[in-house]
């Protein structure tokens, strides 16, 4: 059936609390094992040796298996105990809202991120830093100017901080929140002080 | 939150992190949860761009064969088949001032290149668990391999990956001693230890022998 439209983020929380209820222990241990086994027997998939693939059919085959299993599996919310189900065109409805193109960052530092399609000789965003790492609240700043000022990199990934003003940033305690300010003006001022202060962040 | 920012019109990011050798099983079980996930990511959740991050259960990092295989699948199926922009992060068994460190990310800077995707994340240095042992010279070589590697043919990556790998993936069980930014850098200039540099430098040799040149 062709889709009314597009599922947003509002609808799939209604979807969610009218879904199908299921313990979380079968979505785990008995649901998603049995199904993607499925799907690999139904869509013969093999990877073999190589790393990337190079078969289309292959690559192909394995793009079905996935939308197979996203529309006969669904998706579980934990915090509900509740599966949502979806049907194929409003899977790809969905998928054409999705953009193609995002500009990230501001003035001279703004750079696009734009859908390759393969191997291309374009070259894909850099986002360097520490990933979600702890890091000192000492060498924080410092730290963050260092990727900002390489060349290779386009926007900035940030760190942990394990403390704020000496305090242990503590999840669900008003140090969390004190420590997640600091690091977004942490992260701004490294990039101002490397010359680049419109990069993403 | 998600519905905040789909309101307020921010550019939204959706990180997952499939496990493989846990619920989802192996290579091919792994990467069909993955594609199934990351097109959740627009279907469902309003994201506009997918953070991927196919983690080993033994090692905790994504530059292993198996998880680089994994992530190299599942974009590679979604970049033929969609525009939907994809990224991956990357996060390493050795640390700083180790070649191990360097060649992993190298290894997988490629791979996500070569694979199609949009973004490069990382680097989540010691698996992201270790204080301050991360640093930009990680950052720097993601970006400098992911560069030479832009337009190779799918069959000559494949063959230098193969190489890479060969030089660090026995090394999971007894990883080199890395350092922390604090003693590898300088911190007032913000410049890389001489070491370091050396160190650098060895790797671009090492990833020449097994056939790329940056």
């Amino acid at each position: 059936m062709v889709a009314r439209r597009y599922i947003d983020v509002f609808e799939t929380y209604d979807r969610f609390a009218e879904g199908r209820r299921i313990p979380e222990k079968d979505w785990d241990y008995v649901i998603v094992p049995e199904n993607a086994k499925m799907m690999k027997e139904r869509y013969d998939l093999h990877f073999g040796s190589n790393i990337i693939p190079d078969d289309p059919d292959l690559i192909d085959r394995l793009f079905l298996a996935g939308v197979d299993m996203l529309l006969s599996t669904g998706i579980y919310n934990s915090d509900l105990g509740m599966v949502l189900d979806l049907d194929e065109d409003e899977l790809y409805e969905g998928l054409k809202m999705a953009p193609k193109k995002l500009k990230l960052g501001r003035g001279k530092d703004r750079v696009t991120c734009k859908a390759r399609r393969g191997n291309t000789l374009r070259k894909p965003i850099i986002q360097g830093g520490p990933t979600g790492a702890p890091v000192s609240e000492g060498i924080f700043t410092s730290m963050i100017q260092s990727y900002a000022q390489e060349p290779t990199v386009d926007t900035i990934v940030s760190g942990v901080l394990n403390t704020v003003d000496g305090h242990p940033a503590t999840t669900n305690t008003p140090w969390e929140i004190r420590a997640t300010h600091a690091e977004i003006r942490y992260v701004r001022e490294a990039t101002r002080k490397a010359g680049r202060p419109g990069m993403c962040i | 939150m998600l519905a905040g920012w789909h309101d307020a019109g921010d550019i939204i990011m959706i990180e997952q992190m499939p496990i493989l050798g846990g619920y989802t099983g192996g290579v091919e079980e792994t990467a069909i949860c993955d594609v199934a996930s990351s097109i959740a990511t627009f279907a469902l959740f309003n994201g506009d761009i997918h953070l991927d991050g196919p983690i080993h259960i033994r090692w905790g990092v994504t530059s292993s064969r198996e998880t680089m295989q994994v992530a190299a699948h599942a974009a590679a199926a979604l970049d033929y088949n969609t525009d939907l922009l994809l990224g991956n992060q990357f996060y390493t068994m050795a640390g700083p001032c180790t070649e191990m460190c360097l060649l992993e990310t190298a290894a997988q800077a490629i791979v996500d290149t070569a694979s199609g995707r949009e973004l490069l994340s990382g680097v989540a240095s010691n698996k992201g668990t270790v204080q301050d042992k991360t640093t930009a010279l990680e950052s720097r070589i993601m970006g400098e391999a992911s560069m030479a590697a832009c337009g190779m043919a799918i069959s000559d990556v494949n063959k230098i990956v193969d190489n890479i790998l060969a030089q660090y993936e026995h090394q999971y069980l007894n990883p080199p001693q890395s350092k922390r930014f604090q003693d590898c850098y300088d911190v007032n200039d913000l410049v890389p230890s001489e070491e370091y540099l050396s160190v650098y430098d060895r790797t671009l040799e090492t990833l020449s022998e097994c056939g790329i040149d940056f």
